[in-house]
């Protein structure tokens, strides 16, 4: 497992070093250098634009300007973002990645759930009304063309119902005379998330561990309390209204990933399903007299996931490059909207920075999926 | 209540057949027999003549093509094959167990040996706590002749021979009135299926439990057997007291069995293989269904199907049977 861990690092330094490596050469390819945004300008004189040139090492040979992208950017100087200046790429991007990450994360682990009950239900029962239902419903889903979608959902629930605001992080008017900024919110709405996951995963582990006899049912309304005290929390902060006031601009653009992404992880399972159901130790589960809630449960559905897992990380991937387009029909300013307006005003640094950013996303998404198939398949964990 | 010479099991006129696009295939037709209580019946005959699906029809555990058109399975007087879906499930197991035919995937990879065997014991609540119910899969292990610490390995940690004592552990759990051994050491090499069967065996007799054992091989069923039935497509065409059957088989099926396997008394003579296949199930011939491939069919084989004739503790079903001077009418 340790040798494993190593190995798995070392494969993505090495990576992460092809990454930076290939957006470097990338940006060198393209007409125009990271001086264009200024130099471009007609009324500087010649010797005003060899000095800014020169301020951006753009003198030096193109190896050793590698050299130096690449010394800075391990030590994390990303350079500062000519759209924001004076702020630091870094800081530009520790403020959006989160809000991406939120958005996606979410998306994904609601309709993975969804998408995961349903496959099975359908496989278990086959035949009839529902499976059709399902399987016409999402092969439909799955193949929408994902900003008209979204354009969709926002006539459909912004404009004609006006359930949610239309796209954008936050609501101006709510916000104003906040003493607080809206990344103090955000960051302690991260922190909330992290501490009721961890805590939830702390209550199903300990009630696997100390009680077989404890129904995983008793897990529900400790995990509700838990969510209630840190819901009742923010009630009392004062700043809960503002919160809230994010949480409804999320509800949109989740929704919609949701649903776009939940039909492949339904399907699959189906599929999935449909060969583990044909195992022996389905049968046998069923011959030792299981309820059949547990034979589908404990031993096809638990058997079927893993080749889920596996297509979980190409849709935490593809979900990653896809927030360009959900993030600018939603105008969420994360990662996605800032990568596309930092190309169009040519904000190279911050260009640069974000694809990084998504690059590192992305291994990071193979290696948690790793790290859970290696724990989900006890046949991979031993070699 | 229930008297020691009831029979345990009572299967009458059992009739399965599967739909299938190239028709109905009639798997097990009119099969009658009973099981006495702690002793060994053996089901023998070529592959694809019904022998599992008799074994599923004793579980309920058929699949969705399946569908059983007649007959009766009285376990201890009550018929099952009505009996509830819920109450079936809380049969199974505690009452009819059954190692698999492929008991190779019977195991399911991702959990623990031990804890798929806790499993069973904790559905049927044959132990009220986590400790007994480890103590009772130890005592299993032990008794099939595994380590115990054993139970903490998973399946793929397993060779073919522990699976297969595992399975057999895992289908003794709940000290079922009746096993099923489909085919249970097939899959292994000759040394240690004979260490298992004689387990088996010993396990059997010190339980004190009825088991149906299924195989193709007929010096195994000589083996480990009290009672066996010879099937050919999909019927029992010959049956009773092992010794007497094996000794002098009044069905010509029976006697090209054996003489197709190693001797069962011990002297190893070439394998002849029998001649010919296996009758096609949705389109049998006429008349005795065994003519096409039977040395002493005449023209009464070929129209009539035989009836059934007593020979002394066992009966055959057969126009000629071999040692007629046996004959008893029935
Ligand atoms: N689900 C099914 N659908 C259609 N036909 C089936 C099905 N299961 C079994 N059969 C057919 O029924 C017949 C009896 O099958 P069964 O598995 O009971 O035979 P068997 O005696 O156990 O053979 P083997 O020694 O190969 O295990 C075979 O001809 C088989 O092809
Ligand atoms: S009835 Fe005729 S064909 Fe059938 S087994 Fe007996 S002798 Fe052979
Ligand atoms: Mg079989």
């Amino acid at each position: 497992m340790t040798g494993y861990l190593v190995r798995r690092t070392g494969q993505m330094v090495l990576t992460l070093f092809l990454i930076i490596t290939f957006t470097f050469f990338l940006v060198q390819a393209q007409p125009g250098d990271y001086a264009s945004f200024y130099v471009l300008n007609p009324d500087l004189p010649p010797e005003v634009k060899d000095q800014i040139r020169a301020a951006f090492g753009l003198d030096k040979p193109a190896w050793q300007q590698y050299l130096i992208h690449l010394k800075n950017t391990f030590t994390g100087n990303l350079g500062v973002s000519f759209g924001n200046f004076p702020r630091p790429v870094l800081d530009v991007l520790v403020e959006r990645v989160p809000r991406t990450l939120v958005l996606f994360l979410t998306a994904t682990a609601v309709s993975f759930y969804i998408g995961f009950f349903l496959g099975k239900a359908m496989a278990w029962r086959r035949g009839g009304l529902f499976e059709y239902a399902t399987t016409i419903s999402g092969a439909l889903l799955f193949t929408a063309f994902t900003p008209a979608f979204g354009l969709m959902m926002i006539w459909a629930f912004a404009f004609k119902l006006g359930w949610f605001p239309v796209g954008k992080f936050l609501d101006p008017l709510v916000w104003r005379g906040a003493d607080v900024s809206a990344n103090y919110v955000f960051g302690n709405m991260l922190l909330s998330a992290a501490a009721f996951i961890a805590f939830a995963l702390l209550v199903m582990l300990c009630l696997k561990r100390f009680g077989r006899r404890v129904p995983s049912v008793a897990a529900f309304p400790i995990v509700l309390g838990g969510a209630l005290i840190i819901v009742a929390a923010w009630a009392l902060s004062g700043i809960g209204g503002l919160a809230l006031d994010i949480v409804k601009h999320m509800v949109l653009p989740v929704a919609t990933l949701t649903l776009i992404s939940f039909a492949g992880t339904m399907l699959l399972t189906r599929n999935s399903m449909l060969e583990t159901i044909r195992e022996d130790y389905v049968m046998a589960a069923r011959a030792k007299g299981l309820p059949d809630k547990l034979v589908r449960d404990r031993h096809a559905a638990r058997n079927a996931m893993l080749p889920i897992v596996t297509s979980l990380v190409y849709s935490l991937i593809f979900a990653i490059d896809g927030s360009v387009i959900i993030e600018s029909v939603f105008s969420w300013p994360g990662t996605g909207l800032t990568l596309l307006q930092a190309v169009r005003s040519e904000d190279l640094p911050l260009v640069m920075g974000a694809m990084l950013f998504i690059g590192m996303l992305s291994l990071l998404a193979h290696v948690i999926v790793d790290v859970l198939y290696v724990y989900l398949d006890p046949r991979i964990r031993y070699q | 209540m229930t008297d020691r010479h009831d029979p345990l099991l009572k299967v009458d006129g059992l009739s399965l057949s599967y739909q299938t696009r190239l028709g109905e295939v009639q798997a097990v037709r009119n099969v009658s027999f009973e099981l006495a209580r702690g002793s060994a019946l053996g089901l023998v005959g070529e592959s694809g003549c019904g022998k599992t699906s008799i074994a599923n029809c004793l579980m309920r555990l058929l699949p969705d093509n399946a569908r059983l058109s007649a007959g009766r399975v009285l376990l201890d007087g009550q018929d099952i094959l009505p009996l509830a879906e819920e109450d079936m499930r809380l049969l199974r197991w505690r009452r009819i167990s059954m190692v698999f035919q492929a008991a190779m995937n019977v195991l399911d990879p991702v959990y623990r040996v031990g804890r798929q065997i806790i499993e069973a014991i904790e559905t049927h609540g044959v132990e009220s706590t986590d400790t007994a119910a480890r103590e009772r899969v130890a005592r299993l292990f032990r008794m099939v002749g595994l380590d115990p610490q054993l139970m903490e390995r998973y399946p793929h940690e397993f060779s073919g021979g522990m699976r297969q004592r595992a399975v057999i552990a895992m289908a003794l759990s709940c000290d079922p009135d009746l096993m099923i051994a489909d085919e249970p050491i097939t899959a292994l090499d000759v040394i240690v299926q004979d260490r298992i069967l004689r387990e088996l065996k010993a396990i059997q007799q010190q339980l004190d439990m009825s088991i149906i054992y299924i195989s193709h091989d007929i010096a195994v069923v000589a083996e480990v057997t009290d009672v066996v039935g010879v099937m050919y497509a999909g019927r029992l065409v010959e049956m009773g007291d092992t010794s007497d059957v094996f000794r002098a088989p009044a069905h010509p099926y029976t006697a090209a069995l054996m003489s197709s396997f190693p001797s069962v008394s011990g002297e190893r003579r070439p394998l002849t293989g029998l001649p010919g296949e296996p009758p096609n199930l949705s389109d049998l011939p006429q008349g005795c269904p065994f003519h096409p491939r039977c040395a002493y069919a005449t023209d009464v084989c070929r129209t009539q199907y035989p009836p059934q004739a007593r020979y002394g503790s066992h009966w055959a079903v057969c126009w000629h049977p071999l040692d007629a001077t046996m004959a008893v009418q029935s």
